[in-house]
């Protein structure tokens, strides 16, 4: 058990339970009168081993790694608005591994088992279910694409099943195979894949980390870089200057404005990615569907709402809210594919930030400048990749040197020809 | 080798247009069409020579007028579409070659593209359901042009009259589907007749 | 958020398509740093957070390519330009300035 440790800043922890069915007794037995809270919210100190810009998915998994695996440090995550508000918060909750470039299948293989073993690991429900991805192909070219991808994947010793018409009907009766236009032919399943509740990502990977003596940091928004000669010393904040030996950045959907006060241009350009969620149904869709024939992706969630996204909306923003031609497409495709939830409700529905990179695929290197390291580019892949990527940024971070399943995601790529490219759509952010 | 005699064959696999007092539809399909775009820095001489011609002063922005039996309708900036009824073998690409020649390009779309003509006082709201653009009078009246889609399908829409009376042309293999679309916007209104 | 297209007026999103930074210019290609400049052209983004100027093509309407400046944080769009009339205008620009 943790509690009674003595952390890395020297100082006792006095927060979290060890959450256990023992301690759930005893909190029922006491009113829940018991229980602290999961993380301390801690003031900022004048100086850190490494400072981590961005409290979300990423940048919090990144302190747990690195305070796990690398400790000791004095390690500061620091977070402009609180955390689980952002791009962790607001996700359509996928998790899968099911690529096909070489330069990814191990990286979101790693991300896939590290879900697996989560919540043990973290001590946090994260409501981790492998409850199967199935891809649908709608016509035979597509089903070859399927099969290649389904090899790949097996080759890298990914589990993918190729499933014919039978097979699917079996799992998904109420689908319109014989659709004119787009009739399902089959799918690729991949039965490891599912969704994990995003928001107890962010708070059981707050907890993992301040249970290492991780200082996680609210309120807290960067202003600009302290530099010293060609290297980075700190970061100045609104609450603040921090010194720090190592600064990471892990704030996709902002990556190109915080890597502008370190002079940087990426190669990445902001969207907005819209999704949906309806009313409670009972259930009926046992894993995440997608349309083969259109973007249009859905699952339904433990509460029973159907949570469905589509594509990006296509042109530079930072606004959080989409336009109504995407509406319209997204519930275009949800129609040609399952016309019985065209009189579902909508409860709600948001835009977030994308990280979209020239090549689809994401960013985790150093920086030109000495002491900057950077992780990016997550497109709307982020969520699967949140323990993984903080996996191997730590690695990065503490090692000066790539992780090995992390090792094509270099910021040099594009200029050497290295761009990993699952789409096959050339640097057009909004088309990947 | 077998001689392959094209015969002229309707765009549309399945016509079964509304035909009440509040809204009927049409397609002209015996239209003879050609684009012509002014060759640059000809802009003047063309405009010139269509005046001179059918006496027509072609619109500059998004508009319709009628001259001489055909009807110049902008295409888009520098290029309109010509259109008069195919009586008599009537060819106007050649006729417009011959009037413009060294002053615009012209090409025929007498079989690229399709003419549907929706009228009726209930015309406006069934456009309304798939076209996003203001077709209230104030906005959009007779002489008015719009290059918009209705329902996905891409079209040239005017307006011909008050009744209201609106044509659409649209390129002829997606003539099926901007009616399938049309017949089914207008389907309660039709159901609906007294 | 409608774009108001210079020959058609005000219209829908959906008839445009977004075809991104208008701000990056294509480098000469037989330049000494003709390799690092296509680098930055073909994938470097300054991505700012305000005001964007970007290419958007009409192509469900008259099929002109506009320059729209346009605040990529609000959506609201603030100019609509023909990019015809964009690069004639940086074309005499370059001849003033050259003569």
């Amino acid at each position: 058990m943790m509690k009674g440790q003595t952390g890395a800043t020297g100082r006792p922890h006095m927060t979290s339970t060890h959450y256990s069915i023992f301690s759930v007794l005893r909190e029922a037995l006491r009113g829940h009168t018991g229980w602290g809270p999961a993380w301390r919210n801690a003031e900022p100190k004048p100086d850190y081993d490494v400072v981590i810009i961005g409290g979300g998915g990423h940048g919090l998994s990144t302190a747990y790694y690195l305070a796990k695996n690398y400790g000791p440090l004095r390690i500061a995550v620091l977070e402009k608005g609180w955390i689980g508000g952002g791009n962790v918060g607001r996700n359509t909750t996928i998790v899968r591994s099911n690529y096909l470039l070489p330069g990814n299948i191990p990286f979101y293989e790693l991300s896939m088992k590290l879900w697996e073993g989560l919540e043990q690991d973290l001590n946090y429900n994260a409501m981790v279910s492998q409850r199967g991805v199935l891809n649908l192909y709608h016509s035979d070219a597509q089903r070859d694409a399927f099969a290649r991808r389904g090899n790949a994947m097996r080759l890298h010793g990914v589990d993918a099943v190729l499933l014919d018409q039978a097979a699917v009907r079996k799992m998904v009766p109420f689908l319109d195979f014989d659709n004119g236009r787009f009739p399902i032919h089959g799918g690729l399943l991949q039965p490891r894949g599912g969704t994990v509740r995003h928001d107890a990502v962010a708070w059981g990977y707050a907890r993992g980390a301040d249970r290492l003596g991780v200082d996680i940091i609210q309120n807290c928004e960067v202003k600009g870089f302290i530099r010293d000669g060609g290297r980075v010393t700190g970061v100045e904040t609104s609450r603040g200057l921090i010194g720090a030996k190592k600064i990471a950045m892990a704030v996709a959907g902002s990556s190109s404005r915080v890597a502008a006060m370190a002079g940087l241009r990426l190669p990445i350009e902001s969207h907005v990615l819209q999704a949906f969620v309806t009313e409670g149904l009972k259930p009926f869709i046992d894993g995440v569907v997608t349309f083969g024939a259109g973007h249009f992706y859905i699952s339904q969630s433990d509460k029973g709402g159907l949570v469905f996204g589509g594509d990006l909306d296509g042109y530079n923003s930072y606004a959080q809210r989409g336009n109504m031609p995407v509406v319209e497409d997204v519930c275009e495709g949800g129609m040609a594919l399952m016309p019985r939830i065209g009189r579902v409700r909508l409860l709600r529905h948001w835009g977030g930030i994308m990280d979209m990179s020239m090549d689809g695929s994401p960013i985790i290197d150093k920086t030109p400048v000495d002491g900057l390291y950077l992780n990016s580019g997550w497109c709307y892949g982020g969520f699967k990749a949140t323990p993984a990527s903080g996996y191997c940024f730590a690695h990065l971070i503490a090692r000066d040197a790539p992780h090995p399943v992390a090792a094509a995601y270099r910021l040099d790529r594009f200029a050497t020809g290295h761009a990993i490219d699952e789409k096959g759509m050339g640097p057009q952010p909004n088309l990947h | 080798m077998a001689d392959h005699i094209l015969t002229p064959s309707s765009a549309f696999m399945d016509w079964h247009p509304p035909a009440t007092p509040k809204l009927a539809a049409s397609a002209r399909e015996t239209l003879t069409m050609a684009s012509f775009a002014a060759a640059r820095g000809k802009e003047q001489a063309l405009r010139e020579a269509i005046s001179a011609a059918y006496g027509a002063v072609l619109p500059k922005s998004a508009g319709r007028v009628e001259a001489g039996g055909i009807a110049f309708v902008w295409a888009g900036p520098d290029q309109w579409l010509a259109i008069t009824e195919h009586e008599g073998a009537r060819d106007l690409e050649a006729e417009l070659k011959e009037k413009l020649t060294g002053i615009a390009s012209v090409v025929d779309q007498s079989d690229s593209r399709v003419v549907v003509r929706i009228s009726g006082s209930r015309a406006r709201s069934v456009l309304a359901k798939g076209v996003p653009i203001d077709l209230h009078p104030r906005a959009f009246a007779p002489g008015s042009v719009a290059i918009t889609h209705a329902s996905h399908v891409g079209i040239i829409l005017w307006q011909v009259d008050d009744a209201p009376t609106y044509e659409a042309a649209m390129f002829r293999s997606y003539a099926d589907s901007f009616a399938h679309w049309l017949f089914e916007a207008a389907a309660e209104y039709v159901s609906a007749q007294p | 958020m409608r774009i108001a297209c210079p020959h058609c007026g005000e219209r829908s999103l959906d008839e445009f398509l977004y075809s991104g930074d208008a701000t990056v210019k294509r480098p000469d290609f037989a330049g000494t740093t003709a390799m690092d400049d296509f680098v930055t052209y073909t994938f470097e983004r300054t991505n700012p957070p305000g005001p964007h100027r970007e290419l958007w093509y009409h192509a469900a309407g008259c099929h002109a390519w506009l320059v729209v400046t346009r605040n990529v944080s609000t959506h609201a769009v603030a100019s609509v330009e023909l990019a015809r009339d964009v690069a004639l205008a940086a074309k005499s620009a370059t001849k003033d300035s050259a003569s």
